[in-house]
């Protein structure tokens, strides 16, 4: 390394030490040969700053955005998992298992006698019958329902790999 | 139109869930983060892959970014190691570019210009040209240090070295940096500096 050349592109970067910049300003006005080189590389330093940044293609920003969209990450981890609705939907749960518990237990009649449980439900309260509910139009059109949306689910779930494998 | 609001204003929205707030600050440092691919790649299809890749992941990390450095610094230290990760893809080690052979070509290049093809061309071509010609981590320095209105202590965070170091390494580039243009224009070089 040439060390008047480096002293001076530090002078000139501004990262030398108060003294060593006294030293070099008096050297510049005083040594032909300093302020030369000096000059030298101060224009050069002018002529690096004029460089030009390259420019990427037109739909580059949209290119980006359909990435991000495509891969599905419409929000930063941050955003999307929301603590509060994640601890509500625990506390629903929570409450309805601990009521029907306590509805159930209330309800429960044991005799010691025999191994005898009897539940009593409310009055005009009755289970439906099984065998009825699979017979029925209704649980059929769920079920197809049921099938269609899961061949859904699982298409645009293989979509999306075959995307992430892509990219 | 670009977005007035600040760098870290714009995350914020993004992490509230404003995409388009994510889409201006693509918009503002896309220019850069394209030219840092061009140092590493030499390709304009590959400088936007990389590119591309820079801010997909940027998104990705966003939350993470905690705004103690500047988010230009963050930014940059992705797009280098996502083009250095590139490099290394391509099998193209910045250590193992014979330089002389790297600029056979641009010699035959540079014999096609006359001197009417000389004085008609703007000095920054000459500029950009001498940059291309550089080594992709010398091309980094020079272009994070000129342009991306980085601190010699930000390059170093970005490029995960010393200050003292880079300090080195921008002296040395700029010296090749010289070279290349006086190589380039031979005796228009004493008119350019």
């Amino acid at each position: 390394m040439n060390p008047i050349e480096e002293k001076l592109w530090n002078y000139i970067d501004g990262t030398c030490s108060p003294t060593e910049q006294a030293t070099i300003t008096l050297l510049i006005e005083q040594d032909e040969a300093y302020r030369a080189k000096y000059q030298e590389l101060l224009q050069l330093n002018q002529e690096f700053a004029t460089m030009e940044l390259d420019e990427p293609s037109m739909g580059f920003t949209y290119k980006v955005m359909e990435t991000i969209r495509t891969e599905n990450a419409r929000q930063p981890l941050k955003a999307a998992i929301n603590p509060r609705i994640i601890w509500g939907i625990s506390i629903f749960f929570a409450i309805s298992i601990i009521a029907l518990l306590v509805f159930t237990i209330a309800n429960i009649h044991v005799t010691l006698s025999a191994v005898d449980v009897k539940i009593n439900l409310p009055a005009g309260f009755r289970l439906p019958k099984m065998g009825n509910i699979s017979s029925s139009q209704v649980f059929k059109w769920f079920l197809v329902f049921d099938v269609v949306l899961a061949l859904f689910l699982a298409d645009s779930y293989l979509r999306r790999k075959k995307t992430a494998k892509q990219l | 139109m670009q977005s007035k609001l600040s760098d870290i204003e714009l995350i914020e929205q993004t992490l509230a869930g404003n995409q388009s707030a994510y889409a201006d600050l693509v918009k503002r440092h896309q220019r850069f983060v394209f030219t840092l691919s061009m140092r590493f790649s030499k390709s304009r299809e590959d400088a936007e892959e990389i590119a591309q890749d820079c801010f997909v992941k940027a998104f990705r990390a966003l939350a993470s970014y905690n705004a103690q450095a500047k988010f230009s610094t963050w930014l940059y230290t992705i797009v280098y190691n996502t083009a250095m990760t590139f490099l290394r893809k391509k099998r193209v080690a910045t250590e193992s570019i014979d330089e002389e052979g790297a600029f056979i070509q641009v010699e035959n290049h540079e014999s096609a210009y006359d001197a009417d093809n000389v004085e008609n061309k703007s000095r920054s071509f000459y500029l950009n040209q001498a940059i291309e010609q550089l080594l992709p981590d010398d091309a980094t320095i020079i272009t994070l240090f000129y342009k991306g209105e980085q601190s010699l202590e930000e390059i170093a965070q970005t490029l995960g070295m010393e200050t003292n170091t880079v300090k080195v390494k921008l002296f040395r580039a700029r010296q090749r940096l010289k070279d290349k243009l006086e190589r380039n224009l031979k005796h228009e070089v004493k008119e350019l500096i």
